[in-house]
């Protein structure tokens, strides 16, 4: 009886309570808009410095107007996914094998440890050398910024499996490759794409680096270029539009990661 | 009758690098008959583990020789099906999935697999669950998907490590009569840890007493109570007499116990 009656009362309850942070939420950026609005409507710092939030919605209604904004979000997009694709099809496979297999280990061991402290940018050089400025070169960046992660988190997670279950699954009569398939991918899963995800935004900034350095087109060289010609409303245009792609990536990978692991739902309660 | 698993002089004994060798189990001979319910008593620490991880093939043998229907067990024996007391179910899988995965391993086609499943899920009363990830199940219920997914797979031999201990009374005493109750429909050999005298008299044919460290049989004792069996006996002056006198045999046990007698130096030190 207690129970029926309490249980929708601690449910209003949540509820305020989330409608009560959602408000905190937006009255904290409500207040740093009107702090940027006033300190720049007064002139209390030099449009130089920073330009009015007014100045950068127009700098963004141009470049939507011309078409150029969302050209820019999707080729950068488009490089980045496909550095990621392509490090996520290696190195899973490869994390997988190491954490199987220890002769492979022993092998990756040395490169890992030697490119691990290697910030993408210092592949700037030698990937413009051999690769040019294209669309190659790129692609090559995001590649060498995130295989490490994705095959050291792979490969953790692999390692990671419940010994209990191997030996329940063989008691059950599985095999080498049914173990494979069916004990330790699916248990190294959650770990592999929380790998991914965190290794998605790495990737990211990547694709950055890359393109304000060398770049026609893409959000880095929008912003760089913007730099140059003395627009700082598009550096800031430029910077927001960063951010919002970036999170629209980390929701659509949420969704995908609900869709992939049912299992681990409850978990999350 | 004939004897289905056997130990001829089994020593198992674990090298624990600098604390020396831990001898959990000491020339231990045993016979068990088909169809018999034997339960393994004795305190923590006095090889139940090791034995049954030996008859299961987890483990090899020190010296002599665990067998199955007279042939060495060198390796993990899905003849002898292990219900573990940590449940071992597999998260990824639903109820119904993670029954099924026996029949699979067994080639079993999926119609056929699904068909066999549900006989199994219903027999553990799981009926209207089929759908479930095992982590949005009691304990209780997990416990029944892990006899129901050893049950389909139809080993020859039973091995429970203290299925029950983790629990409550109450959820313990149901698993108790749906044990009997499905052991009373198949006979299937079981082999049963447990460390409650209760547990044991209720369930087994035999109880075999183990002595701690190193573990040897120090008694084996037919149970005298007639079956059908149900928990109700459990006050009757009967049972309390044969209990009273299981007690006995332990405590002399208890007594004799030499916390130095389980380490013997290993030559390295
Ligand atoms: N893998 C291992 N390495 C080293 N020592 C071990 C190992 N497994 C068990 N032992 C030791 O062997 C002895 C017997 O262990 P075992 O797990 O068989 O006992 P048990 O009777 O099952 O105890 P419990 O009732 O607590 O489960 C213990 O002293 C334990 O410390
Ligand atoms: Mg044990």
């Amino acid at each position: 009886m207690t129970a029926a009656v309490a249980a929708p009362a601690r449910l209003t309850l949540r509820m305020t309570m989330n409608t009560w942070l959602l408000a905190i939420n937006f009255a904290a950026v409500a207040m740093v808009l009107g702090l940027w609005w006033l300190a720049t409507g007064r002139g209390w710092i030099a449009p130089i410095f920073l330009p009015s939030p007014g100045d950068v919605l127009d700098a963004a209604r141009i470049k939507i107007a011309n078409g150029n904004l969302l050209t820019d979000v999707l080729v950068s997009a488009r490089r980045v996914f496909l550095g990621f694709a392509l490090a996520a099809t290696v190195s899973i496979p490869l994390g997988v094998v190491m954490g199987v297999w220890r002769p492979a280990k022993a092998i990756m061991d040395p490169f890992v440890s030697l490119l691990r402290p290697l910030p993408s940018i210092t592949w700037i050089p030698l990937s413009i050398l051999w690769l040019g400025i294209g669309e190659l070169q790129k692609v090559a960046i995001v590649f060498m910024g995130s295989w490490i992660y994705i095959l050291l988190y792979t490969y953790e997670s692999t390692r990671r499996v419940d010994p209990l279950l191997l030996r329940a699954a063989r008691n059950l009569g599985a095999g080498d490759g049914a173990v494979m398939w069916e004990v330790i991918l699916p248990s190294a899963l959650p770990g592999i794409i929380s790998g991914l995800k965190v290794t998605l935004a790495i990737s990211w900034s990547c694709v950055l680096t890359a393109e304000m350095i060398a770049a026609q087109n893409g959000l880095g060289a929008l912003i760089w270029q913007a730099k140059d010609w003395g627009n700082l409303p598009l550096v800031l245009v430029g910077m927001l539009c960063i951010s919002l792609t970036v999170l629209l990536a980390d929701w659509l990978a949420l969704r995908l990661e609900r869709l992939l692991l049912p299992w681990e739902r409850g978990r999350r309660g | 009758m004939a004897a289905i698993l056997t130990a001829r002089h089994v020593t198992k004994s674990y090298d624990t690098g600098r604390a020396g060798r831990v001898v959990a189990v000491q020339d231990l001979s045993l016979d068990i008959e088909e169809g018999e319910f034997v339960c393994l008593f004795g305190a923590s620490g006095c090889g139940k583990s090791t034995m049954l991880g030996l008859f299961a093939g987890f483990i090899q043998p020190t010296s002599g020789e665990v067998a199955l229907r007279n042939v060495p067990i060198t390796g993990i024996e899905p003849r002898c099906g292990v219900v573990f007391q940590s449940y071992a179910l597999f998260p990824w899988r639903t109820v119904r999935g993670n029954v099924e995965f026996g029949l699979k391993m067994q080639g079993v086609g999926r119609a056929a697999r699904r068909v066999r499943a549900q006989e199994f899920i219903d027999l553990v009363k799981l009926t209207g669950f089929e759908d479930r990830y095992p982590i949005e199940l009691s304990g209780g219920m997990q416990q029944r998907v892990t006899l129901a997914r050893i049950l389909a797979a139809s080993p020859e031999v039973l091995l429970m490590d203290e299925p029950f201990a983790a629990l409550d009374a109450m959820t313990r005493q149901v698993m108790q009569e749906e044990l009997l109750r499905i052991h009373a429909g198949n006979h299937k050999t079981t082999v049963f840890i447990t460390h409650s005298l209760d547990e044991a008299l209720i369930l087994s044919d035999r109880i075999v007493v183990m002595s701690a460290r190193p573990g040897r049989i120090k008694a084996v004792v037919t149970n005298p109570l007639s079956r059908p069996r149900h928990v109700a006996m459990q006050i009757t002056p009967d049972y309390l007499a044969l209990k009273a006198s299981l007690w006995q045999l332990v405590e002399a046990e208890l007594a004799h116990q030499d916390e130095t007698s389980q380490f013997v130096p290993s030559p390295a030190d």
